[in-house]
């Protein structure tokens, strides 16, 4: 476990007085797929927004063998660690394709950057019919389509997705799901926030479950299914 | 694609994507050159106005030039980057005591007194930049209108600045000097808001307007962006009052700060099509010229006439004169109906 892709340690975030994140340690391995679950207001969002240095926090985050503690959210984007915030944040007025082309902001190759929008049409087939359709005029799903491939855009090393299936049908969250397996196979690694614990232990190989801003449990996607505490709790099974 | 443009509001046509398209594959860049062939021919023609043009419309140029370059400073902060500010006052009043103050009491050239101005505004952007820039929408607007108001209480007792008194600036009796200044400055401020609308800093400004969390998220420096574009509109707002200063000869503080000149810039920019290159500047002309005329031909109620004019063009145009050249031409009616609907309260 020496080389982490993204590691943290008694990492804490609050908002002003208010603390939300106490002592969080977590590891996330190259090429994994590694979910974080637990109700409303456990603190998963915050822990995303810490990381990506969206707000102040204290403790120790390093990515790729290096510190981002002190970092700008610029920079932690500029590193290769990429979020799909909650609610998606696209640009409603813009074109899906503009979008896209947003999330390559910081990329000068033009050439590649036109490769891979070839690549997001293929991976999302959707966004391909709607290229030059608005994206605050389109479904929950295709939008949520959109972010994710506006992310993939930036070529990060590891994308974390905020609460991905909110809002969204069951049979577009599978998949959602599916498209998170192909993106692994290329090589980047995802890091899950959800609360669908089912969806998300699904397809992740490891999982944190979070409540009050701890981790209280961790663990294989399947010890943690077959965990009697968690199955009560988020699983609905007595 | 219909009811897709109704959405569009205040974004200018694919301005994204001209950016963000390779040189080679843009279309319409015939139409560009065309564009840019006229606005040639058009500064052309104005810088020679003095030659063929009487001093009172020489005067007139002066003042509309001057007003044209503050909505232009004004759009790149409130038109691209969608931070609506009423401080730009403050940047003009800045610059014409920094040229006021180097003339009179420091006995200066007056283009030394330009850039003390220059620098004066543009540090004072940077420093208030910081501090209200993490406010948005009402707060923002709230929050630079407050800073007019107190701009206007501590230069009032600064005795530099000639306190609540005002200073006198040395006479020079050219106007065409002064006029040709003007244009100079608009069309400097002019280039940089083109070169705004087809770079990546401008596109990150854009972004910025249309979603502040996903620019972020996007890995967009949103602070340094943000207080960036303010310290850009600051430069030519402050320089603008650096020439009406030396151009008026007498400023005071309730004069050079006034938050009824701000407005001004506000709705020249609004009307001409706020984020588009040329929007501000088309705008300015226009409702100097309506009131101009108004006020010379029924004079006492000029102001009630203006004040119509504003209101039928935020009726049946929100989007600015842009907009409408843009879009109106197939069924102008259509067009204006449409605003109405959808932009009714």
């Amino acid at each position: 476990m020496a080389d982490a892709l993204l590691e943290t340690r008694a990492l804490t975030a609050g908002y002003g007085e208010m603390q939300v994140l106490r002592d969080i340690s977590l590891a996330v391995q190259p090429a994994e797929i590694v979910a974080i679950v637990g109700s409303n207001g456990a603190g998963k969002t915050t822990l995303l927004r810490a990381i990506s240095r969206l707000i102040p926090c204290g403790g120790e985050v390093t990515f790729d063998g290096k510190s981002v503690s002190h970092a700008t959210a610029d920079e932690v984007f500029g590193s290769g660690l990429v979020q799909v915030p909650e609610g998606r944040q696209l640009f409603d007025r813009m074109s899906v394709e503009e979008n896209l082309r947003m999330g390559a902001y910081r990329r000068g190759d033009r050439r590649a950057i036109d490769d891979d929008l070839d690549r997001m049409y293929t991976l999302f087939p959707r966004l391909s019919d709607r290229r030059r359709q608005l994206a605050g005029s389109m479904s929950g799903g295709e939008q949520q389509m959109c972010a994710m491939a506006r992310a993939l855009m930036a070529r990060p090393r590891l994308m974390m997705v905020d609460e991905m299936s909110l809002g969204l049908a069951p049979v577009i969250v599978d998949q959602l799901l599916e498209t998170m397996t192909a993106i692994r196979k290329e090589g980047v690694t995802v890091l899950l926030v959800e609360q669908d614990v089912h969806a998300a232990l699904s397809v992740a190989d490891r999982g944190y479950v979070m409540e009050t801003g701890e981790i209280v449990r961790e663990g294989s996607a399947r010890e943690l299914e077959s965990d009697p505490e968690v199955q009560r709790a988020y699983l609905g099974e007595v | 694609m219909p009811g897709k443009e109704g959405l569009t509001l205040f974004f200018p046509e694919k301005m994204a994507e001209r950016v963000l398209t390779p040189v080679e594959t843009r279309a319409g860049s015939a139409k560009r050159t065309i564009v840019f062939v006229i606005v040639l021919i058009v500064v052309a023609a104005l810088a020679a106005l003095p030659w063929y043009g009487n001093s009172v419309l020489v005067q007139f140029g002066i003042s509309v030039l001057l007003l044209a370059t503050l909505a232009q400073g004004w759009n790149i902060i409130g038109g691209y980057t969608g931070y609506a500010s009423f401080g730009n006052s403050v940047f003009y009043g800045l610059g014409a005591y920094g040229v006021a103050i180097a003339m009179v009491q420091f006995k200066l050239p007056f283009w030394i007194g330009m850039i003390a101005g220059l620098v004066l505004a543009v540090v004072f952007a940077a420093a208030l930049g910081a501090a209200v820039l993490r406010l948005r929408g009402h707060y923002f607007a709230i929050a630079t209108l407050a800073l007019a108001f107190i701009m206007t209480a501590i230069v009032s007792n600064v005795e530099i600045a000639g306190s609540n008194i005002g200073l006198v600036l040395p006479l020079l009796k050219s106007d065409v000097l002064f006029y040709e200044l003007a244009l100079g400055l608009l069309v400097l401020a002019t280039m940089t808001v083109w070169w705004l609308a087809n770079s990546r800093f401008g596109l990150g400004l854009i972004s910025i307007r249309e979603n502040e969390e996903g620019a972020a998220v996007m890995g967009v420096n949103t602070t340094l962006y943000k207080t960036l574009a303010f310290m850009l509109s600051a430069a030519f707002t402050g320089l603008a009052g650096g020439i009406y200063a030396y151009y008026i000869t007498f400023i005071d503080p309730v004069g050079v700060f006034d938050v009824g000149l701000n407005v001004k810039m506000i709705i020249m920019a609004v009307f001409g099509g706020p984020g588009t290159v040329l929007g501000p500047v088309v705008g300015a002309l226009i409702l100097s010229t309506i009131s101009e005329v108004l006020a010379t031909k029924v004079t006492s109620i000029a102001s009630m006439f203006f004040g119509i004019v504003i209101v039928i063009a935020v009726v049946f145009m929100p989007r600015g004169i842009a907009d409408v050249l843009r879009r109106a031409g197939r069924s102008p009616l259509r067009y204006f109906v449409d605003n109405v609907r959808t932009h009714r309260l």
